[in-house]
């Protein structure tokens, strides 16, 4: 972890007589009292919600008639009111971890109050509307009370709309409109994360967008998407990465991510492109743009953004050996298949040399 | 980096703990009171229920039915086929025969007029593709009552009877057309009756 690496280097900076032993603890003791510091007792703790909850919803799925139903029901809108009202109370006595687990469980606990009504009336067909539902309830919780662990949950529920939608080949046509409305979760999860400061979560939502990019795709196979992927991943690449754009400083707030995946989805685009090419032409073209591409993030961003360089390091690399083969495979045999490999990786380490070696002083350079 | 989040200024947990709590209730009351509604004032219609193929039959703890209204023939479909893909909602107009069940007597795209000795029903929305070139195919909306949820272990009762064609279902339809089950029979004898709340 980072606190490890970090307490041995302010050891050894400490030993060489850079940095006085007082400063170390003032720096070390910083760190520790964040409040996004990772500490085990507070995952543990989240995850004891998620069990807990897990055995409510399976309760509720037990559909236990020894139970009237009004009871049932009763008993969970309590639990919904009692959890939040605990963990406001814990939230307000600053014991962040124990408010944001009892949040949690009431979330869920919606979450079985939405599950138990389905079954009290035998609802069918509509588990995508209850899982949109589900996805409400938690966003106006984690806005309410901006907590962190909450907007996790929800980007939770927006995979597992996607997931309903998966389940009941909503996907298979793009007339249905729930399929769209799974980027407008993402950007609902992403708000979230930047009003809640939830940090790492937001990779859950781009990740959805890109499944979801992908997904149009695998539905709807075709020149002018892949086209478009590669523009439009192409376009906000460079306005999340050029410092001149408008955007710029929204996306650094976020940090690599922004660039990273927009870089991805250009580059999947470009992959796409390359599987509809026919002829040598067109495959040829299609190679040069990942190449290119993969030049461009690594000198654009790659300096700043270790996501993309390594990326980029990917792509150029695995494109060339398909390029060498597509080419000269044929021709050179086994043998050749080992040695054109051994060429193109001793060409992409010296490349990956000189231009880790060029960040290194440009970093120097502007310290 | 963590300095004072945008919402804390106004945040009291206790406000919204109280806005949460009361909002999911609200929610979860009202999806109980539209269900609820349709029992209370809807009219009575009995289905036969038809079988499935037995692959389908229990998922989990529900029972899965398909009825006689379940396939409708594009032959009463008033007012013609969507001619392009749509989200569409089809409207069947049901009603009693002379064996005391209830079949399709007429179907619409569009909302059909309510009279007093039939019952229309809607069905849940779905993807409409039309067959260029080859003739109409037989519909097969659901209607949202197609699931049975029954207490662990139960299921088996009802697939038997269902497999021997002795399922009698009774909904009640609101005027908006939508359908809730509120009995089933096997062989005229009634196994379940759903209770208001």
């Amino acid at each position: 972890m980072y606190r490890g690496r970090m307490e041995r280097d302010l050891k050894r900076w400490v030993d060489l007589g850079l940095l006085p032993q007082s400063s170390a603890s003032a720096m070390l003791a910083e760190y520790d009292a964040r409040e996004s510091t990772f500490s085990v007792g507070r995952v543990l703790l989240a995850l004891a919600a998620l069990l807990l909850s897990a055995s409510l919803l399976l309760l509720v799925a037990a559909n236990w008639e020894a139970l009237p139903r009004l009871v049932r029901v009763s008993g969970v809108v309590a639990l919904i009111w009692l959890f939040h009202f605990l963990g406001a109370y814990f939230l307000g006595r600053g014991a962040k971890a124990v408010g944001s687990a009892l949040l949690i469980l009431g979330t869920m606990s919606f979450g079985a109050g939405i599950a138990l009504v389905g079954q009290m009336y035998h609802l069918s067909g509509d588990a995508a509307d209850a899982m949109l539902l589900w996805f409400a309830g938690a966003c106006l919780s984690a806005a309410a009370f901006a907590s962190a662990a909450v907007t996790t949950i929800t980007a939770c529920l927006a995979w597992a709309f996607l997931i309903t939608l998966f389940d009941s080949g909503g996907l298979v046509s793009a007339v249905e409109s729930y399929f769209w409305l799974v980027p407008v979760l993402a950007a609902i999860v992403l708000t979230l994360v930047r009003y809640t400061n939830a940090g790492r979560t937001r990779h859950l939502a781009y990740l959805l967008c890109v499944t979801w990019l992908g997904a149009l795709y695998v539905d709807n196979p075709g020149l002018w998407l892949a086209i478009s992927f590669c523009a439009a991943g192409l376009i906000a690449f460079l306005l999340a990465s050029l410092p001149r754009s408008p955007l710029y400083g929204l996306a650094c707030e976020a940090g690599s991510a922004p660039s990273f995946y927009s870089f991805a989805v250009a580059v999947i685009g470009l992959i796409a492109l390359q599987s509809e090419a026919e002829g040598v032409l067109a495959e040829a073209t299609a190679g040069v743009g990942l190449l290119a591409i993969a030049l461009m993030g690594i000198g654009v961003v790659g300096a700043r953004n270790g996501a993309v360089r390594y990326l980029g390091y990917a792509v150029f690399a695995l494109e060339i050996l398909y390029l060498a083969f597509e080419t000269l495979g044929s021709i050179l045999g086994t043998s050749g298949f080992f040695l054109i490999s051994g060429m193109v990786v001793a060409l992409v380490a010296w490349l990956v040399i000189r231009v880790e070696r060029r960040f290194g002083r440009v970093g120097e350079a502007s310290r | 980096m963590n300095a004072v989040l945008p919402g804390a200024r106004w945040r009291n947990p206790l406000v919204a703990a109280l806005a949460v709590a009361a909002l999911q209730t609200a929610v979860l009351g009202y999806m109980i009171e539209s269900r609820a509604s349709i029992l209370r004032n809807g009219k009575d219609v009995l289905l036969r229920s038809a079988p499935v193929d037995p692959r389908d039959l229990l998922r989990g703890d529900y029972v899965i039915l398909t009825y006689d209204i379940s396939r409708i023939s594009p032959d009463i479909v008033a007012g013609g086929l969507p001619e392009e893909t749509t989200r569409a909602v089809l409207f069947v107009r049901l009603r009693e025969q002379a064996d005391g069940f209830w079949g399709p007597v007429e179907a619409s795209f569009g909302p059909l007029a309510q009279t007093t000795d039939s019952v229309v029903i809607r069905s849940l929305p779905f993807s409409y593709y039309p067959l260029l070139g080859a003739p109409p195919q037989t519909l097969q909306p659901n209607y949202g009552i197609e699931r049975y949820y029954v207490p662990e272990g139960e299921g088996r009762v009802l697939e038997t009877a269902r497999d021997a064609h002795a399922l009698s279902v009774n909904v009640r339809v609101n005027t908006d057309g939508r359908a809730q089950i509120r009995q089933v029979s096997v062989n005229g004898a009634q196994l379940y009756v759903e209770p208001l709340y």
